[in-house]
């Protein structure tokens, strides 16, 4: 494993770099998942929203504070590990069987004939790829997500939006977006390392691919969210 | 228009199948048996670990608003009920879904193009009785144990940070649980757990079962699978979320 990441971290610097690829990668993880993933976002969004009233009803006895709180939560939490699972699920996956399906029908070995490193031709754009379009779908994420607690806030329980801005001001600060960025881009850089370390590794026939497939997926769900816990505990310390 | 419409309804009608086939044959037990073992058993260590974590994150999050407040004596009891009410059901759907759901679309997409399937419709047996009663009551089954699985280790994840980090005694953190999570969100996290297993066992089903188009094909229903689960359990969890939150205000009153 650690092999395998040097391997990249180096195959990173080499020429020439595949442009093309990249900006074919950058389109199926970006401009295809969206849709899906601002969709599920607001889902949460409302489902948080409603969550957060009925605890701090029963709590502190009103829900004044709601708006910020869950604003909070979308901010720091939720926007970016509901994008990463789903990215997982459509991205990881389908990484995995496509590359599982080139070691198996020898195309990597192909590859290595011609005297091109395959890391270099798969994982890399794929790598930036993911890393670049995971800082810009949680960003888009985030403001979807705020935007809908905003809109379900003033419909369901009543507070204006003016007084959801406020009481966001009081609960998150703008470092938080950067936080959240950085986030995405370790999500990012985690769905397609794993899933083309599992593609390589894969076995031979159809039955190797879906369990490629399905390792690939649970590993990076736990690894997401791992380092989620990682890293909002290392934050908890610039508040 | 028609092809989302199809794509809503079709797995509907399948459901309705194996509703009929469940009530009107005979199911062997050994089979479903064998199904919940395999499932629980190949989640578990996932289900556990993500379980741990979700309750450590709930923790820090909850522990840097509560301070403010001076409120630290709540936190477990907080960070309980929102993982019983909305992380946990979500947690172990999509964990499942991840995983289980894959390996049985894949698994019933195989046995199709293989033809597998078509053989035992052969040899006069019903397939929706052989294969997809017993996979579906595993899967639903299961799922609750598993809740109760991810929902200890995120008590115990959450009860170690708090101790270790924020401050909090184990003791203090446990102490609030009984008081804070009510029967309510009990029911709430039981009855959501139970939509997302069923929405779950359906669609990986119906994907693996409806599979065409050979090794290829098999993969697609496997993303499909995924993709679909996700945009369903989401789309279900908000259903329930708000229905369950108007039954309570309508069943406890306001400021419960």
């Amino acid at each position: 494993m650690t092999r395998y990441l040097t391997q990249i971290f180096s195959a990173l610097f080499e020429r020439p770099f595949r442009i093309r690829e990249f900006a074919q990668q950058l389109y199926f993880v970006g401009n295809q998942s969206l849709p899906i993933i601002l969709f599920c976002v607001t889902f949460a969004a409302v489902v948080t929203i409603l969550e957060s009233s009925f605890h701090m009803k029963m709590v502190i006895q009103n829900d004044s504070l709601v708006p910020g709180f869950a604003a909070m939560l979308i901010l720091r939490e939720l926007g970016a590990v509901v994008t990463a699972l789903l990215l997982t699920s459509r991205v990881g996956a389908g990484y995995a069987s496509e590359v599982g399906t080139m070691q198996i029908t020898e195309q990597v070995d192909a590859l290595r004939m011609l005297g091109i490193n395959p890391l270099q031709f798969i994982v890399v754009p794929r790598l930036l790829a993911c890393i670049v379009a995971g800082v810009i779908l949680i960003v888009f994420a985030n403001l979807t997500c705020l935007f809908a607690a905003m809109l379900v806030s003033e419909s369901y329980l009543g507070f204006p939006t003016s007084l959801f801005l406020s009481s966001m001001r009081r609960f998150v600060q703008f470092q938080d977006f950067y936080f959240a960025m950085v986030k995405g881009a370790c999500f990012g850089a985690i769905i397609p390392m794993v899933s083309c370390y599992y593609g390589f590794k894969c076995e031979q026939g159809a039955e190797g691919v879906g369990r490629a497939t399905t390792k690939a997926v649970v590993a990076s769900s736990i690894l997401i969210i791992g380092t989620d816990f990682i890293l909002s505990y290392l934050f908890s310390f610039f508040y | 228009m028609m092809k989302l419409l199809s794509e809503v309804g079709a797995p509907l009608i399948f459901l309705s199948e194996i509703l009929k086939t469940l009530f009107k044959k005979k199911i062997s037990v050994k089979l479903v048996l064998e199904q919940i073992w395999s499932v629980a058993w190949n989640s578990l260590p996932t289900t556990a670990m993500a379980g741990f974590f979700v309750g450590a994150i709930m923790s820090v999050q909850f522990a840097l608003q509560m301070k403010e407040f001076g409120a630290l004596g709540y936190l477990g009891g907080l960070a309980t009920s929102g993982t019983f009410r909305e992380i946990g059901p979500l947690l172990i759907a999509f964990m499942l879904s991840g995983k289980v759901g894959a390996f049985t679309s894949a698994e019933l997409g195989t046995m199709r193009v293989t033809e597998q399937i078509d053989a035992i419709r052969c040899l006069g047996a019903d397939p929706l009785q052989e294969l997809i009663v017993p996979r579906f009551l595993g899967i639903i089954i299961s799922s609750f144990f598993l809740l109760g699985l991810g929902l200890l280790m995120s008590v115990l994840g959450g009860a170690f940070l708090a101790s270790l980090f924020v401050g909090v005694h184990v003791e203090e953190y446990l102490r609030h649980i009984p008081r804070i999570v009510q029967p309510a969100s009990i029911v709430l996290g039981l009855i959501k757990c139970g939509s997302f297993a069923l929405i779950l066992a359906t669609i990986c089903t119906y994907k693996g079962f409806f599979a065409t188009g050979g090794a290829k094909g098999v993969g697609r229903a496997v993303v499909q699978t995924a993709v679909s689960t996700m945009i369903c359990i989401v789309v279900a969890d908000w259903f329930t979320s708000f229905v369950g939150d108007v039954l309570v205000r309508l069943v406890i009153g306001e400021g419960a």
